[in-house]
């Protein structure tokens, strides 16, 4: 019996350890790739482990090209878009969570923020650009930022609304009762409440729009306005491709993303299955 | 509040009726046409083909992988923050970056996949993966499981350590096998997190664009061109929107349709 239970252990770890490493191993390759010299890049047998590291492609492709500008641009859509979504969306899902809605609307929402999450999104890609082009905001930042708001927004008054249900209401009745106004109370009492959940939401929105790729890509063509993934892949298909630019740059595209997956893990499978699933 | 929930709902039902308009006149005309012309369009069909192909492909291999990790590993053990955290990674990453990883991986000339390939002496002369297409399909469907395994993976543990332990300790009283436990206990009880993670799934392999966009652009030819890449590239590379929009409400009326169906059951358990 316990031969058997030490080989299915056994059996556990091995599965553990061949997912990591097939989980990890690409991510590492492509990191390599960015750090190796051209002549290493295109060694055989590959080298995995030894080589001699290089900066170059970092300064190539951060200074001498445009990836810089690229990165400037993901950040300023990225925060921007959050900020807005995050004030809106709050703001409604506390109505939403306190308020009764007439003609039971709040029963379709879930419905309705559910269905968002699974539009497909070139469905929308098309009216889009037609509407950016007659508003004139074709290339600019502005239409991102207008894009990803309306995308992020049923998402963060789903999650806050979540947040916002499982406080009680004693609270900020209390606050209420002490003279505080509506606004005064959700700033002052609830709101430091549903810290941690809104800072879980801010993050999911930032990675978002971080990786958004395809209403960059119909919305955004010149150098001044594209964001970073519209670069990288930009460079992608072309016909000679610089790997080592290529790799440095998509290898700066998952710093930020890395550093919010970890400060949040708790909450992503939550976020990622829209609340479906408490994690 | 009215006026906040408008502010939302207003650009989605704006991009609807602007689609709508869009649709209907085509060029000069008001109608139909768009639509008739799909019935004779043999690369609609094909793409809508390997849409499917891929969908059910990348949705069989992530479920069957996902929920075996799940079952192996629901157990307390040390060190599993990480190997969560680990987990995390390929799917959090920007779909354009998991193209230029496996780009990088799947690269006949220094990709580290045929590298190691040859160095066990297997002979990779014909593995060419996304040049290739026979193996183009299969790569980039690999590449979807690798991302999103993981998720599918840590939805079902979820849903598994959300089951309590008496159904189990009543089963096994009564002397029922593990398979007879498994059958009877463990996914009814998982049910609701298997229709959540495969609806998710399906809806988002239906509208795949990014990674193939990245990958492969949908060739070698039309190898792996699905539906959204090629909605893409009549109203981007054609400029032919009207049709692009009759193609999108196809797509849409056929999301909308499975994901009724999976909501149906999510309602019936």
């Amino acid at each position: 019996m316990t031969q058997i239970k030490n080989r299915f252990t056994f059996v556990r770890i091995l599965c553990l350890f061949v997912a990591l490493v097939g989980a990890l191993a690409p991510v590492y390759w492509m990191l390599t790739i960015s750090l190796k010299t051209e002549v290493e890049q295109f060694a055989s047998p590959p080298p995995w482990f030894i080589f001699t590291p290089t900066l170059e492609h970092y300064y190539d492709a951060f200074v001498s090209r445009g990836f810089g500008q690229y990165l400037l641009t993901s950040a300023i859509v990225a925060v921007t878009s959050t900020a807005c979504a995050l004030i809106i969306g709050t703001l409604a899902a506390y109505a939403l969570a306190r308020f009764e809605l007439p003609w039971q609307l709040h029963k379709h929402l879930s419905l309705w923020i559910l269905s968002t999450r699974m539009f497909p999104a070139i469905v929308t890609a098309v009216p889009l650009f037609l509407m950016m082009r007659d508003l004139r905001l074709l290339n600019t930042r502005a239409s991102l930022i207008i894009v990803y708001t309306a995308f992020n927004l049923p998402f963060v008054i789903w999650m806050m609304r979540g947040f916002f249900a499982d406080l009680p209401r004693d609270l900020e009745e209390a606050a209420l009762v002490d003279g505080d106004s509506r606004i005064g109370a959700l700033v002052r009492v609830v709101l430091p409440l549903v810290a941690p959940g809104l800072a879980a939401t801010a993050v999911f929105c930032l990675i978002v729009s971080w990786n958004e790729f395809l209403f960059a890509l119909v919305l955004t063509q010149t150098d001044a306005s594209m964001t970073l993934p519209v670069g990288i892949a930009g460079r992608v298909t072309q016909y000679e491709i610089k790997w080592g630019v290529m790799s440095a740059a998509a290898s700066v595209a998952i710093v930020p993303i890395l550093v919010f997956a970890l400060a949040l893990q708790r909450y992503l499978v939550r976020g990622l299955s829209m609340g479906a699933v408490k994690g | 509040m009215a006026v906040l929930l408008s502010l939302s709902i207003y650009p989605l039902i704006y991009s609807v009726t602007i689609s709508l308009q869009e649709e209907t006149s085509s060029g000069i005309e008001w109608g139909l046409g768009n639509f008739a012309r799909l019935a004779s369009d043999n690369f609609f069909w094909t793409a809508m083909a390997h849409t499917f192909v891929y969908a059910a492909a990348a949705l069989t291999l992530e479920f069957l992988l996902g929920l075996a990790l799940a079952l192996l590993l629901n157990r307390q053990m040390r060190g599993r923050g990480l190997f969560r955290a680990s987990l995390l990674v390929p799917m959090m990453l920007p779909t354009v970056v998991v193209g230029v990883v496996w780009r990088l991986m799947l690269n006949p000339n220094f990709g580290a996949i045929n590298g190691t390939l040859k160095q066990f002496g297997i002979d990779t002369e014909s593995l060419t993966w996304t040049a290739s297409p026979r193996l183009a399909m299969l790569s980039v469907i690999a590449v979807d499981v690798w991302q999103w395994t993981p998720f599918v993976f840590l939805v079902l543990l979820a849903g598994l350590q959300a089951i309590p332990q008496e159904p189990y300790e009543a089963a096994l009283i009564d002397g029922s096998s593990r398979w007879q436990t498994f059958r009877h206990v463990t996914l009814p009880l998982l049910k609701p997190a298997i229709l959540i993670v495969l609806l998710l799934r399906t809806m988002d392999l239906l509208r795949v664009f990014d990674q193939i966009f990245i990958l492969t652009e949908g060739g070698p030819g039309f190898a792996t061109e699905t539906i959204s890449l090629y909605i893409y590239r009549t109203a981007f590379r054609f400029f032919d929107f009207g049709y692009a929009a009759a193609m999108s409400f196809v797509l849409l009326a056929l999301t909308n349709v499975i994901s009724v169906i999976y909501i149906r059951f999510l309602s019936h358990r």
